[in-house]
């Protein structure tokens, strides 16, 4: 039935559109909110060259509420970036976690491209495998294999 | 009549002897001169020879000081800043009482100046100082913060008219590494004091400063006629020099001797530095009062301590002010002795204005203004055993040397309302519980000692964290130094190595029967026979209520099974550090483990089984300013999430139904996880918690284990209870969310198989996936086909025929309903 309807609309390989935080800004409570804004602010920092301020606005945004999983998936695309690519797996593991079920269809392909993006160096094979998937499931944002801070904001 | 005489021999023509006489008078004459003229020369030689020695040890002395450290600067550590935003509970988070810690004084007047805030009717006015931080500093930021109730409405920049989705409060001083000398000062360069400084010291102090050689010698006259009248030593006549010389190698005795002394070395300062050198040293040593038992030294720490900002925005008469306490510090302090401070300040600016350092009017307008000290003046002592954690966190080659000496600041994760409120929890917990059991307090000169420490499950970051009730009487931190057997606190290892699927094992779940009979467990040292508190068996009894009612022979029973090295790999993964014993009571707890240990396990269990790094401190700054050492956040995937929201749950059921219900009892709501622990004869009492956002760990005990006569449930809860209320008004935000591979089913109670419509007893139970009991209970098999719900064991039974054995909720309603029928 659903490879029918997959055929029939010709999605299979689409999920819904990743998630953009800016979209989640006003989402959850009030700490959550002011978590999220803390990432977008971390994420703009990070646009403008300003890294460590941007760790550092992301690791506020946990000291806001330790449960936001934007600022898991911030830190992670923030350590993929500075080569640290254990470390990032731990992020993403992490905002895995925190994850509500409702937001993972929109993450998926984030947490796809970053793997993707750790696995590189370590296991190139399976590295090309979550690539692949991020690519199929977001291609706009994951078509060139990369995670900018603006395509997450 | 002899000098007559002298001429009128002159006169005389002079008589044979006469004149032989005088001769030999003349030559012993000239030999007498010559004599003494040697011997002066001599003495003078030698005199010299001796002073000369004398100045350059002297010299020496100076230049080993002026050229090597000039001063030793304990560094500093911080406090996790603030942060506030719309929706956050400023009465929770004691925002008034926050800024006053800050040094943030009410104020008047349109913009409000900065570092003044003023609380009205629904709104807070701020002038946030502009602080440092190696990562994110920030400017000064006037805001308006409404309050809507208890919450925080929103925060506006009042320059930008942007609403803020955050806002910062500058981090707190925590406290600092001392040396032995106790003295606190913040080096300033001379560039980054206000002129009006400089020359307010100047001005009082040494107005000819510019001008000496490092004596005054006009004022050394006017001193010493001022003593020669006094018949004593009253008044000095000290140059600026001549004080840093006193004050960096003398001593403070009052004599001729050492005043000589002073002045002959601050000719040799002057001589070989320049007067800016001189100066800078001189405002960066001055003692400028006294915070508890540390000193206050310098411009930069004094306008810290007094104004709560850097030296760079005094104003003119905060200026003043300073320069004119350094007479008296103590004497003079603006906080006690506010009459004299002021009238000592507007001598400062009468002597700037004759002096021509400053207008008329200026002088008129600073000495309008009053005293405006900040209300900070306490370092808080609470915070002790927390920096000795973090110390022990920093790399080695930060030594207690480097850290008294080196100035460095460090950004530590601590929550200062939250230490404060831990601190006074332990404190008043302790006393409490020795004003109700009087027997702990029978020995008077060994009290009962805590310690409690919190963390924030996901990050590992510390919070709080008091190791014992008086850092005064006793330094030893319980929290990090003191290994003590775990008890009852340890089972939930024991339960979660269990509970993990090993490929090939056992499948045990929380409602897996255990069986609560004698036991005797063969042990090189002889039969260990395990009992429980009561000393009663039930039979069986599920794996849930075995650990909620904390009895030890099932959980002992479960430990024989699993066996002891994954218990201990366990407890390893989780983050217990310490040795652990291969012996068959490890599973109740014999291990001697310390709280932060215990807190970061739990840590991992709440946080779905990812081990957080533990982290005292985020950054450290040298003393250049510069980042020197960064403590990223860091963790591992060390357990399932399954299996640690299994143990979650159980931990839950602790608190709500079992040896915790104490918390429930005492009114803390919201999700509560916890176990509480007592050890042989309740030498020790445990309660490690957490909720979705604090991992809280609680000891009591006496330093020299004995016993406490009570259980964790009266010694430790309450003082969890204590925290709790105070830290989170005793609700527990947030929730435990169940993983993917999870989920609940009905269980009949008493007998762990699965309770399908129609079973006299259901309760939920949460099992991982493909691990649900595989029979139902009796009474509901009775009345079907016994051949229908036979055994079902997840393990080794294929997984189709297990899918097709598995009833829905609503094929399960079916058959009931045509079963009925």
């Amino acid at each position: 039935m659903a490879a029918a309807l997959s055929w029939v609309f010709g999605c299979t390989a689409l999920g819904p559109a990743p998630v953009r935080l800016s979209e989640v800004a006003d989402d959850g409570d009030a700490r959550r909110r002011a978590s999220v804004r803390l990432v977008l602010e971390g994420l703009d920092d990070e646009a403008s060259g300003r890294v460590v301020g941007a760790a550092s606005q992301y690791e506020r945004a946990l000291q806001v509420d330790a449960s936001n999983p934007w600022a898991y998936l911030a830190l992670a695309r923030h350590w993929v970036e500075q080569g640290e690519p254990d470390r990032a797996l731990a992020f993403l593991d992490q905002c895995e976690a925190q994850l509500d079920p409702a937001d993972s269809l929109r993450v998926e392909a984030h947490l796809a491209g970053l793997r993707g993006a750790a696995l590189r160096e370590r296991d190139p094979s399976a590295s090309q495998a979550w690539l692949a998937q991020a690519a199929r499931l977001a291609p706009e944002t994951w078509g060139d294999g990369w995670l900018d801070a603006q395509e997450l904001r | 009549m002899a000098a007559r005489k002298r001429k009128a021999a002159r006169r005389r023509p002079a008589g044979r002897a006469r004149s032989k006489k005088a001769a030999r008078r003349s030559r012993g004459a000239r030999r007498g001169w010559k004599i003494a003229a040697l011997l002066v020369v001599v003495s003078g030689f030698a005199g010299g020879f001796v002073m000369g020695r004398h100045l350059v040890r002297l010299d020496r002395v100076v230049t080993e000081r002026f050229e090597g450290r000039l001063f030793r600067v304990p560094s500093r550590v911080l406090s996790a800043p603030t942060i506030l935003y719309p929706g956050l509970d400023w009465k929770q988070i004691g925002l008034r009482d926050g800024l006053d810690r800050l040094g943030y004084r009410p104020g008047g007047g349109d913009p409000l100046p900065v570092g003044r805030y003023r609380w009205g009717e629904g709104t807070v006015l701020l002038h946030r100082r502009p602080f440092e931080h190696p990562t994110r500093a920030e400017p000064a930021r006037y805001v308006q913060i409404r309050l809507e109730g208890a919450e925080i409405g929103g925060v506006r920049d009042l320059q930008s008219g942007r609403e803020l989705g955050a806002f910062f409060l500058e981090p707190e001083l925590v406290g600092a590494y001392h040396g032995p000398d106790r003295e606190q000062r913040d080096l300033v360069q001379l560039g980054d004091l206000p002129q009006h400084l400089v020359d307010a010291v100047i001005a009082v102090e040494d107005q000819r400063f510019l001008d000496h050689p490092g004596i005054d010698v006009r004022r050394i006259l006017g001193a010493l006629w001022v003593n020669v009248r006094s018949g004593g030593i009253r008044q000095g006549g000290s140059t600026l020099t001549q004080q840093l010389v006193k004050n960096f190698f003398l001593t403070p005795e009052r004599s001729y001797e050492r005043k000589i002394q002073e002045a002959l070395m601050a000719i040799l300062v002057e001589a070989r530095y320049d007067k800016s050198s001189i100066l800078e040293a001189y405002l960066n040593e001055i003692y400028l009062g006294q915070r508890g038992p540390t000193a206050i030294h310098g411009m930069g720490e004094a306008s810290r301590f007094y104004f709560g900002k850097q030296p760079r925005h005094l104003t003119l008469p905060e200026s003043a002010l300073l320069a004119g306490i350094i007479q008296s510090p103590n004497g003079l302090a603006p906080r006690r002795h506010a009459e004299a401070a002021t009238a000592r300040r507007n001598l400062v600016l009468r002597l700037m204005q004759d002096q021509g350092r400053i207008e008329p009017a200026e002088r008129a307008a600073a000495e309008a203004e009053p005293l405006r000290v900040s209300s900070t003046a306490s370092e808080p002592g609470e915070a002790r055993y927390f920096l000795e954690a973090l110390r022990r966190q920093l790399p080695d080659f930060y030594g207690q040397e480097t850290l008294a000496t080196e100035g460095l600041v460090i950004y530590s994760t601590l929550d200062l309302r939250l230490q404060m409120t831990a601190a006074r929890a332990v404190r008043e917990g302790l006393e409490a519980l020795e004003e109700r059991y009087p027997k702990l307090a029978s020995d008077g000169a060994v009290r009962v000692q805590a310690c409690l420490v919190a963390l924030r499950p996901q990050t590992g970051e510390v919070l709080a964290l008091v190791g014992g009730r008086d850092y005064g009487q006793s330094q030893f931190n319980r929290c990090v130094q003191a290994k003590r057997q775990a008890g009852s606190a340890f089972k939930p290892f024991v339960v979660a190595a269990a509970l993990e699927p090993v490929p090939g094992g056992p499948t045990v779940t929380l409602a897996s029967r255990l069986l609560d009979a004698p036991l005797e467990v063969s042990t090189p040292g002889g039969p260990w026979r395990p009992t429980n508190f009561d000393d009663e068996y039930r039979g069986e009894v599920s794996v849930r209520h075995a650990l909620e009612k904390s009895l030890n022979v099932p959980m002992a029973r479960l430990a024989q099974d699993v066996g002891t090295d994954r218990i201990v790999s366990m407890a390893q993964r989780l983050g217990i550090e310490s040795a652990l014993p291969r012996v068959p009571s490890l599973a109740l707890g014999v291990a001697e483990v310390t709280p932060l240990e215990m807190a970061r396990a739990y840590a991992t269990l709440a946080n779905g089984g990812i081990r957080p790094q533990i982290r005292t401190f985020e950054d450290v700054v040298g003393s250049d300013r510069r980042a020197a050492e960064r403590l990223p956040i860091a963790f591992e995937r060390v357990l399932d999430a399954g299996t640690a929201y299994l143990v979650t749950s159980l931990l839950e059921g602790v608190v709500d139904r079992g040896t915790a219900r104490g918390v429930r009892s005492a009114g803390i709501t919201g999700p509560v996880a916890g176990k509480t622990g007592t050890t042989n004869e309740e030498r020790d009492a445990w309660f490690v918690s957490f909720t979705p956002e604090l991992v809280v760990a609680v000891w009591v005990g006496f330093d020299r284990p004995r016993s406490l006569g009570i259980p964790s449930s009266r010694a430790a809860i309450p003082l969890f209870v204590r925290f709790f209320e105070d830290a989170r008004g005793g609700r527990a935000r947030g929730s435990f969310r169940p993983p993917g591979d999870v989920e609940q089913r009905m269980v009949d109670p008493e007998s762990g198989a699965l309770a399908l419509v129609g079973c006299p007893a259901r309760a939920p139970e949460w099992f991982l996936r493909g691990t649900e009991p595989a029979t139902v209970c009796p009474n509901w098999a009775n009345r079907r086909e016994p051949e229908a719900r036979t055994a079902r064991r997840a393990p080794g039974v294929p997984e189709a025929e297990r899918d097709a054995r598995e009833p829905g909720v609503f094929e399960q309603f079916l058959d009931e309903w045509f079963g009925r029928r």
